[in-house]
């Protein structure tokens, strides 16, 4: 499958890169290429033009200063999780790093890409030919969601790894324009929009990612369910962060909604308590409320919403165990 | 087994392992020729439709295109059925026109299911074709009815066994020239089956059989995926002939899983009479198979469900009614098994249900049940060899059988299942193969054979056949093969039959040489012919080394004798057929032999998620003997893998005719992560008919993973599977089913 | 119109002419003519079209040819050094990890940038980092241990 025809830029640094992203605004960014190159094969994604910003010198770094870690956006998942900052200070994220794809979408892949990875359906995420036995779908330009037959609606979903492990440690980003550079909290890059799922203005581009320093502090953990371990995009995904003393707790799933969902709910419930299976299945249940599954695969909303309840368990103990050894 | 062999029977690596592993190995799409123009298929995206009107003038206008044509067709069958090719200087030219070609169809109604399809008042797929049911047969060996009078218990149960695709790493492919002044094509495709090709080209094309030439490069695995002639054959042929530029056409992956073949899904209903000591009595077995929108090999596949029902155990009385039935879908073709597995998923996992219902212990009913070598069929087969009731005692106690079944805890279990499958099938035309065998004065020796190996080893066990036969080492071989211009005919690889059909013509074909040459020097050794040797390179006489020649002497001398001809040693082999047989007509030996295995499984359900881990398989496995242990290993343990991904992970899921995952990410086939432990255990019978003992080995190991899998999840957590693939969902529904039982 | 670029594979410098469509796959193909990484799915979901890239395991099947511009690319064809077999490349012929060998250059490159990485990587890891490379044929099983067998020969250079 040939990818189509675009214009190609490739800045030497990011003052460059945000000029251009002003002047294309339909312009897509190149980070590892994993996911939005196989959207261009699939041709649901075509842009006219590309900025590969791997070109970008320092977006890639894992640091610590002013009172929290900062990584550049260029950071590669397998960079991460090789760091002994992050595997045993913030194992979340590690864990969440070393869960996506394969060996080599980890050397490919980005932080930043991984972020702002494209939502996901199993009626969006096909190639042009296979897509026009029906209308196209809403998400791809037409006018219909074939998941829930409603038209001017997207329900696809979020099934990034690292986005609800960033979520847990009240990850912030730094977004940068032409204009004006903004720092805002992960959770509200999120739209809850299918079709567009990031808040991101044209011209805006993601370059690090901040984690306030005392997250380090607490336990974490990430664990993703998959139909084949490794390789295969999370049926579901929990991330679970907290602070044993102050019992003050954090749970985000990814693959049950149009975002990463952070449960507040669940989170509101657990606050201040001991940790045990009750507790745990209650506040596993608060959050399928929360969530909002359809069909966008294979896999039942059933399915999902009992395996939120496991895993939601299985993450919390793991974090707990490791935390005592 | 007494005699001392020193090429078959060792572990060899394939001969063609150094190309493989340095890159050099070529397949078809790694074949350039100057040129060479590119093609690609126009597909329906609808499930069932009139062509109205094909409009293919804007991608004539595309420039860099150089040819598009519209297939004589006035219908299509199934969302992917091929409708026009296009050829372009260049893949991105050819994606681009075959995007601007414009279709009007005028859409019918479609059926999905095999059993609305059947019937009446049901969409006719096909002109004529009544219930679309394009092949059917009622077969009845012994008097079941009789037979189940005199039953102590009945039981019968309903089975499904989904679509499974075959998944190969490289696509469908094939390169295609053509020579105006001789008229001659020469096509290079990925292919089981060079010489059906051929012959299926010449009738589609109308060219004479002489004038197409078939070359098998490497194949990236086939499976049965890549039997049959494909459009990617016809186009690239036809696209060659018409522009008189070489044309190549290579499937996207996408294209693999929906437009080539895939396993039938099988609705089966199994009625089995016991006694109530275990022993079959009868047996009424009803198949519907989903053919999908075409044929291809629906009798074969019918023909082997039914009479391997038969075999590994007896069955003295049986009823077998089979449907292959037309539905708008993808198409039913042959794999690994073809129509057996099925069938055997069916009647392992009855038999376990009926080991468990009458209290009896499910490995001893398989040994009580099992055929022996010798003794007469209902079907008539001639088993000359036969390993079972050793095999499941073998992986039995392998598994550790009497410690664990029904004794783990709740989440673990053993299962087992038993399996035979033909070595090659006898009863068909065309089932021959031949072989030339020509020596070299330095000793090298040159095989021509029409074998298609596709990547199981044919030409590394025709070789060490042919090595042991002079008493050289393998690297003295060269082998030329499936090549329709040069070798000798083969049907190709399918009905695992190369071993012993192209190995035995291998093997005549090196004695014939072989003898010739030592006729001529038993007059100079002073020897008789009968006493003489081959080995280590030196052909001498029995007990006295010295009194001998080194081959490349004895070559020399015959060359420069005063009537010097070639040594070239010729061999065909077909296997041998009781009576004529067309199949249905009469019964007969169905196969020159047949291989037994059984499998025993280790499994670990997680009762919270419904994951299952295969943690062990263990085959017990009688394939007569191995030429090559390593390679038959090879086999062994791909069909284990292939098989828990047939029981637990794959399914080609269609909704409404449209295939929902046709990626390798969606469609998930096991990977390293899930590799269970496999041990292969081999019992040797050392059979009559093929070379040097040897029966099939590469695709009976396919038939009893799945039920050995299944099996072991009922003893894991009690629950009884009739559908497959057992997702993790369906595990846990069936637990909550089973805890709202009790509590009730 | 196409660009003139510049790739450095298997220790030498190409100059070809591309579109910024072209993959590096393709590339490697169609203007190279070095067939051994191979197009199993085109979608970065099975391995076949592995390469590393300054010793680094990709999929060149979703990487653009001009993202490898000023790297080291090494390809199945650069493993063997003169006439022997890299130690990999002989594990894998004596284990009969292959068979029909269409995913075998994929596997062997992945391999070598684990064991790269990592001399005596244990058991879990290389499956696990394996795992993004498919067979179809041989069940697994004798691609493990060709790649353990080379790990257990200590004090070799890859």
């Amino acid at each position: 499958m040939r990818l189509p025809k675009f214009e190609y830029f490739a800045p030497k640094d990011l003052k460059e890169a945000v000029s251009i992203l002003r002047n294309e605004p339909s312009a897509k960014i190149l980070a590892g290429g994993t996911d939005l190159l196989v959207n261009m094969k699939h041709k649901v994604e075509c842009p006219p033009a590309i900025v590969n910003i791997k070109g970008i010198n320092d977006l890639d770094y894992i640091k610590q200063d002013n009172g929290a870690v900062r990584i550049g956006a260029l950071t590669t998942l397998k960079h991460i999780y090789m760091t002994s900052l992050i595997s045993e200070k913030l194992p979340a994220l590690a864990e969440a790093a070393s869960a996506v794809g394969s060996y080599h979408h980890q050397t490919m892949g980005t932080l930043a890409g991984n972020i702002c990875q494209q939502n996901r359906c199993k009626f969006f995420n096909q190639s042009l030919w296979w897509r026009s036995s029906r209308p196209t779908c809403f998400k791809a330009g037409g006018q219909i969601c074939h998941v829930v037959n409603k038209k001017e609606i997207c329900y696809s979903s979020y099934c990034g790894d690292v986005g609800p492990a960033l979520l847990v440690l009240n990850a912030k980003i730094v977004v940068t324009s032409s204009r004006d550079s903004r720092e805002i909290l992960l959770e509200d890059l999120f739209s809850g929009d299918g079709k567009a799922p990031l808040n991101l203005n044209p011209g805006e581009i993601l370059v690090e990612i901040i984690i306030p320093l005392e997250e380090m502090d607490g336990v974490s953990g990430y664990t993703k369910f998959a139909n084949r371990e490794n390789i295969d995009f999370p049926i579901v995904g929990t991330a679970f962060w907290a602070s044993m003393e102050n019992k003050e707790y954090r749970v985000a799933f990814t693959a049950v909604d149009r975002k990463p969902l952070r449960a507040h709910q669940a989170e509101a419930f657990l606050n201040g308590k001991n940790l045990n299976e009750e507790i745990l299945e209650e506040a596993a249940e608060l959050a399928a409320k929360d969530a909002k599954p359809v069909k966008t695969s294979v896999y039942s909303t059933t399915y999902k919403r009992r395996l939120m309840g496991l895993l939601l368990k299985s993450t919390v103990s793991e974090a707990m165990r490791r935390a005592k050894s | 087994m007494g005699k001392e062999l020193n090429v078959v029977g060792a572990r060899l690596p394939m001969m063609d392992a150094a190309q493989k592993v340095k890159g050099t190995a070529l397949f078809t799409d790694d074949l350039i020729l100057p040129g060479m123009l590119f093609g690609k298929i126009l597909r329906s995206p609808v499930p069932h439709a009139k062509i109205l009107n094909i409009d293919t003038s804007r991608a004539e206008k595309l420039p860099g295109v150089k040819g598009v044509y519209a297939l004589a067709k006035d219908k299509v069958r199934y969302i992917g059925d091929d409708v026009a090719a296009v050829c372009a200087i260049d893949p991105e030219i050819a994606e681009e026109a075959v995007e601007l070609i414009k279709v009007d169809y005028e859409e019918l109604p479609a059926v999905f299911d095999p059993l609305e399809a059947k019937r009446e008042g049901a969409p006719e797929i096909h002109e004529g074709i009544k219930n679309n049911t394009s092949f059917a047969i009622k077969k009845e060996f012994g008097d079941v009815q009789k037979a189940f009078a005199e039953c102590d218990a009945i039981f019968e149960d309903i089975f499904y066994s989904q679509p499974v695709n075959h998944a190969p790493l490289e696509p469908h492919a094939a390169l295609a020239q053509f020579d105006p002044l001789n008229g001659e094509l020469t096509i290079w495709s990925s292919t089981q089956i060079p010489f059906f090709l051929r012959r299926n080209l010449s009738n589609t094309l109308q060219i004479p059989e002489s004038k197409v030439r078939v070359i098998k490069p490497k194949v990236g695995g086939g499976f049965g995926q890549k039997i049959d002639l494909f459009a990617k054959d016809f186009c690239a042929a036809w696209f060659a002939i018409q522009l008189g530029k070489p044309v190549k056409f290579v499937y996207e992956r996408e294209e693999v899983f929906i437009c080539t073949r895939q396993r039938h899904p099988m609705y089966i209903t199994v009625k089995t009479g016991m006694k109530k000591d275990g022993t079959i009595l009868a047996q009424k077995f009803q198949a519907h198979a989903d053919g999908g929108a075409y044929n291809s090999t629906a009798p074969t596949m019918i023909a082997l469900s039914c009479y391997f029902l038969m075999i590994p155990y007896r069955v003295p009385n049986l009823i077998y009614e089979g449907y292959h039935v037309y539905t708008n879908k993808p198409v039913g073709g042959a794999m690994r098994g073809h129509g057996i597995p099925q069938a055997r998923f069916a009647v392992e996992r009855q038999l376990d249900m009926i080991a468990a219902r009458l209290g009896l212990d499910a490995a001893e009913v398989r040994i009580k049940n099992s055929i022996h070598a010798g003794e007469p069929h209902p079907a008539k087969f001639i088993i000359n060899t036969c390993g079972f009731s050793d095999s499941v005692k073998k992986a039995a106690d392998a598994i550790g059988w009497k410690e664990k079944r029904g004794k783990l805890p709740l989440g673990r279990g053993v299962g087992l299942a038993g399996a035979s499958f033909p070595s090659g099938v006898s009863n068909m035309s065309h089932i021959s193969s031949g072989a030339v065998v020509q020596l070299g004065r330095d000793g090298a020796v040159n095989v021509l054979s029409g074998a298609a190996d596709i990547g199981q080893g044919a030409e590394t066990v025709i070789s060490q056949i042919v090595a042991e036969e002079l008493g050289v080492p393998i690297e003295d071989i060269r082998i030329t093969a499936a090549d329709t211009g040069i070798t000798p005919l083969d049907p190709g690889t399918f009905g695992s039959g190369v071993t012993v059909r192209a190995g035995n013509a291998a093997r005549l074909a090196a004695i014939s040489v072989k003898q010739k040459l030592c006729n001529f020097i038993a007059d100079k050794l002073e020897a008789n012919v009968a006493d003489l040797v081959a080995k280590d390179r030196n052909i001498f006489v029995k007990g006295s080394p010295e009194k001998g020649m080194t081959l490349s002497e004895a070559i020399k001398s015959y060359q420069y004798a005063d009537l010097p001809m070639p040594i070239v040693g010729r061999g065909s082999w077909m296997a041998p057929a009781t009576e004529p047989t067309t199949l249905f007509k009469e019964d007969g030996n169905f196969a020159p032999s047949y291989s037994f295995m059984t499998q025993a499984a280790e499994v670990d359900v997680d009762l919270h998620t419904g994951k299952v881990k295969l943690l062990r398989m263990v085959t017990a496995h009688d394939c007569g003997r191995a030429i090559n242990p390593m390679l038959v290993e090879g086999q062994l343990e791909g069909s284990v893998v292939g098989g828990m991904g047939q029981a637990l992970y794959e399914n080609v899921i269609v909704e409404k005719g449209q295939v929902m995952n046709p990626s390798f990410l969606d469609y998930g086939f096991p990977t390293f992560l899930e590799m269970p432990e496999i041990e292969a255990i081999e019992v040797e019978t050392d059979d009559p008919i093929g070379p040097f003992g040897a029966k099939e080995a590469g695709e009976g190991t396919q038939l009893s993973p799945a039920p050995a899998i299944v099996n072991a999840i009922y003893d894991a957590i009690g629950v009884d599977f009739m559908e497959l693939p057992i997702t993790p969902e369906k595990i846990l529904d069936a637990l909550e089913e089973k805890k709202n039982r009790k509590n009730s | 119109m196409k660009q003139a670029i510049e790739l450095n594979i298997n220790g030498d410098t190409h100059e070809i002419l591309v579109s910024p469509n072209n993959t590096l796959l393709e590339v490697l193909r169609d203007k190279l003519g070095l067939m051994g990484t191979k197009r199993g799915c085109d979608l970065g979901a099975c391995g076949a079209c592995t390469v590393l890239i300054n010793g680094d395991a990709y999929l060149s099947c979703i990487m653009l040819a001009v993202d490898a511009i000023g790297k080291e690319i090494l390809t199945i064809e650069g493993l063997a050094e003169g006439g022997d077999l890299h130690p990999l490349q002989r594990s894998f012929v004596e284990n009969g990890g292959l068979q029909c060998g269409f995913c075998t250059p994929g596997m062997i490159l992945t391999a070598k940038a684990i064991l790269d990485e990592e001399k005596h990587p244990t058991e879990e890891v290389i499956k696990r980092k394996m795992a993004g490379n498919l067979c179809r044929c041989t069940g697994y099983k004798k691609i493990f241990e060709a790649v353990m067998s080379v790990t257990e020969q200590s004090g070799k250079e890859f």
